[in-house]
């Protein structure tokens, strides 16, 4: 079950706030009261509400004049004006000033009962318009048409995606940085039983301790300074979707504790705040470093580190998926083919050999980098080898130095990719007999695609 | 009737709901209620001496009785068993609701129903006794289950649906969802700790 609707009624006689109020209750919402339109405002800025339920006949600032100021100041919030007969033309001016629907006094439990699931399910659509708008000011893309691969190691990681993603049990994606971490977690959500709900992500790395706190459990007015109002967290707003915290290994120790306590309480408080709220959602993580590494130096919790790993997910990098650079390459061409509206660019052979001899420090990312940087730089539809720039080779080492049997693997991959995959050929240019080459293929589960 | 597994019926001896007629009330209506409420929920009640009419709830331009002054007397009636559930034969209302079936504290003491709308049936007329019973005992046992804290659920047929039409209650059964029925026995289990830390003596005539 999602999270309450946090309701304010708001009206001057005590009877009608104190039974709109109470028969609320009944129903799960959680409810505050207010008696004018100052104290309302003076509410909603310590609070947030999803909905406000307003009288429109009060002394002092009515509830038009209500309902615009919520408007400009809480745009999020949905309004609801409360009427007697006789004010259908404030009514009407209520709609055109923003309301999303009015109620006149006394109604039907129906309808009322009606118009609540209705503002329910247009808060829940305000919610992951809320997360889409997030997603794409972060400059991600929806879906997961990203992910690519044909090799047997991807192969295995989408029969991993369709297993976890039926559960509700928190999921860990270990891979090295740029090998579409985020891209498998967002469809691990996709394909689960909350992909209607909300897709929340953050980068804890990329957070000072004490904004990543204010990020994931909201704040409250006047929590720090500069909280000028109330604030929800990422938390509240995966209410009913997934919670995805990238680079969960950079996570301090003592935000550990937090989130450990939020995953065994299911309540959690905004920082200044004192209220428990609620929010069900999935948790994903994902770390490109060794978590139980950082447990044995102390770095990372170990209940922690149990309570997010109950399944577990390894991308590989893209130097041992060498079979997958081109398809990869192929699908980045169609990409930007429509994106730049230009001609579907092709790669020459040569462009082939050298895309797929480079080690991909940056895996799947770098080469989505190189192959929109050869885009640009490719005056017709060919791309040539001189327009794929990488990173040098003596960086790729020092970003990611190999042992020696790694190095032997990687030019054994590389000569049979160049030979298209002929065995005795790879061998030959080896220097090596053929026997001994297809032993050393068999043993590191070298293929041809 | 849809036995709750959950709720041992009966076992205290000091009653835990005190069923109030308000005015007259059929008694057999009355005693019904307190059945229902030991049969389904496992709660030992007790119909007590009625109470005067709730004429201090009249709301003049509508003809109806509001709900709210009706459970703040009932709550305050004096000392008595923890909860308290108000039958009257009067139509309900809340300020801004048109009708009610009945209405509730949610975690506080009283509850109240009306029998005024039971006997109605879709088409007109009215529909058999036995139905407006079970439709009685269905509003009292859903109305406590709110002053013992639990709110609306919408799994299919549970008592604690919302249901503001006769044809509605019809059809929810006369018991509570698994969830529910958890969370009640939990509230149940607490009230009977409090009962026994503080036993209370029978309550002084109503207001």
């Amino acid at each position: 079950m999602t999270a309450a609707m946090q309701v304010l009624v708001v009206d001057d006689e005590l009877a009608m706030r104190e039974s709109i109020a109470a028969w609320l209750r009944q129903d799960g919402y959680q409810v505050a009261k207010a008696a004018g339109g100052a104290e309302a405002l003076q509410l909603m800025a310590q609070e947030v509400f999803d909905l406000a339920l307003v009288d429109i006949k009060m002394p002092g600032m009515d509830g038009l004049e209500l309902l615009r100021r919520i408007k400009s100041e809480h745009p999020d919030t949905l309004v609801i004006i409360i009427t007697a007969y006789g004010s259908i033309e404030s009514s009407v001016e209520a709609m055109k000033a923003g309301a999303s629907d009015y109620l006149l006094k006394p109604f039907d439990p129906e309808q009322l009962m009606l118009l609540l699931q209705k503002m329910s399910g247009q808060r829940a659509l305000l919610r992951e318009n809320l997360a889409l708008r997030q997603r794409l000011a972060d400059g991600e893309c929806p879906g997961f048409g990203d992910i690519v691969g044909r090799s047997p190691a991807m192969l295995a990681v989408f029969g991993r995606i369709e297993e976890v993603a039926e559960t509700e049990a928190p999921v860990l994606i270990t891979g090295e940085t740029g090998t579409g971490k985020e891209l498998v977690a967002r469809a691990i959500h996709s394909r689960g039983p909350r992909a209607f709900g909300p897709f929340v992500a953050i980068n804890c790395g990329a957070q000072a301790e004490g904004l990543l706190e204010s990020e994931l459990f909201g704040h409250e007015r006047g929590a720090f300074t500069g909280a000028v109002k109330a604030r929800r967290g990422r938390l509240e707003m995966a209410d009913g979707g997934a919670l995805f915290l990238d680079e969960v290994g950079e996570i301090s120790a003592k935000m550990q504790v937090a989130l450990l306590r939020v995953l065994e309480d299911k309540q959690f408080q905004r920082v200044g705040g004192s209220q428990n709220l609620s929010s069900d959602f999935r948790l994903i993580c994902a770390t490109h470093r060794d978590l139980s590494q950082l447990i044995s130096q102390g770095r990372f919790r170990q209940d922690f580190y149990y309570r997010i790993n109950v399944l577990a997910i390894h991308i590989p990098p893209l130097r041992e998926r060498l079979e997958d650079i081109i398809p990869l390459s192929e699908h980045f061409l169609d990409k930007f083919a429509r994106e730049t509206g230009k001609p579907r660019a092709h790669l020459e052979d040569k462009a082939c050999q050298a895309l797929c001899s480079y080690p991909w420090p940056g895996n799947v990312r770098e080469l989505r980098n190189v192959i929109e940087r050869a885009v640009l730089l490719a005056p017709g539809d060919k791309i040539e080898r001189r327009q794929l720039t990488f990173l040098s080779p003596q960086a790729a080492e020092e970003a990611s130095p190999l042992t020696l049997a790694e190095m032997e693997l990687n030019h054994i991959r590389r000569v049979l990719q160049a030979q298209d995959w002929n065995v005795s050929q790879a061998a030959s240019v080896l220097g090596i007999d053929r026997g001994t080459l297809s032993r050393k293929m068999k043993k590191a589960g070298l293929r041809a695609p | 009737m849809d036995q709750q597994a959950d709720n041992q019926p009966g076992a205290e001896s000091a009653p835990l709901v005190e069923v109030v007629p308000l005015g007259r009330v059929n008694q057999t209506a009355a005693a019904v209620a307190a059945a229902n409420l030991q049969a389904i929920f496992g709660l030992n009640a007790a119909v007590s001496e009625p109470w005067p009419e709730p004429t201090y709830a009249l709301v003049p331009t509508r003809g109806q009785y509001d709900a709210g002054p009706i459970l703040l007397a009932l709550a305050q009636g004096g000392p008595g068993p923890p909860l308290r559930l108000g039958l009257t034969g009067r139509d309900l209302c809340l300020p801004f609701l048109s009708y009610v079936f009945g209405e509730a504290q949610v975690e506080g003491r009283a509850a109240v129903v009306s029998l005024h709308r039971l006997r109605d049936a879709a088409q007109g007329g009215t529909v058999p006794r036995a139905l407006m019973l079970e439709r009685l005992a269905k509003i009292a046992l859903h109305e406590i289950a709110h002053v013992l804290g639990l709110v609306h659920c919408r799994a299919p047929g549970c008592l604690m649906n919302f249901s503001s039409s006769l044809a509605g209650l019809d059809r929810l059964r006369l018991g509570l969802c698994p969830a529910c029925n958890s969370r009640l026995a939990w509230q149940r289990r607490r009230l009977l700790g409090q009962a026994s830390r503080a036993p209370a003596g029978p309550g002084p005539p109503g207001p």
